[in-house]
């Protein structure tokens, strides 16, 4: 699991949070300090099609 | 003769917040609990070690903002966390042999006085984490 600052209180806001032993997490969570990131639910974009061009003989 | 002084200006954890700018005092107590063992032939009382029984106190002011004092504690309570201490702000984060930073891992927080309120005054609480192990980085 991932977490992420989102309290100045805690870190830097936007930078993964690393819990040190002994830390609550749930207490964390419940009031705003970090949050879970989350992976995307969309699936992972497709390359690009490209059209190799036509060989010439 | 003081060959140096310290102006009480720590940094202060809790749960991996820092309550520095809500904290007025805090006290860091290592104990060693001690077990007589006394024997018949003594001709003084002796003790050895017992268990460890370490204690931090706090006085906070209280703040029901988001990610303040309330915020931070209100979850604590009947729980254990870990709360770190320095003599000043910075050996919270690069701890040194004269900025050590206390740790307490695994304290309990077992009261909160949720509101403290006196006329014409701020709102401060006191609150104590018993027991866990105390450990002093100085790198």
């Amino acid at each position: 699991m991932k977490y992420t600052i989102t309290s100045a209180k805690v870190g830097i806001v936007g930078t993964e949070f690393v819990p040190p032993a002994g830390v609550n997490i749930e207490a964390l969570l419940t009031h705003g300090f970090i949050k879970v990131e989350t992976p995307s639910d969309s699936p992972a974009p497709k390359p690009a099609k490209t059209k190799e061009p036509a060989k010439k003989d | 003769m003081a060959t140096s002084t310290y102006l009480s200006n720590p940094g202060v954890e809790v749960n991996s917040v820092s309550l520095t700018d809500q904290c007025t005092s805090c006290t860091v107590t290592s104990t060693i609990e001690s077990l007589e063992s006394t024997a018949f032939g003594s001709t003084s009382r002796v003790y050895t070690s017992g268990l460890a029984n370490n204690e931090i106190t706090m006085d906070l002011y209280m703040s029901y903002a988001a990610t303040e004092t309330y915020a931070t504690l209100a979850a604590l309570v009947g729980t254990t966390t870990t709360v770190n201490v320095s003599n000043t702000v910075a050996g919270l984060a690069t701890p040194s042999a004269t900025e050590p930073r206390f740790e307490l891992v695994g304290c309990y927080l077992e009261t909160l006085p949720v509101i403290s309120a006196s006329m014409g005054e701020l709102s401060t609480i006191s609150i104590t984490f018993t027991g866990g192990v105390l450990t002093t980085a100085t790198s």
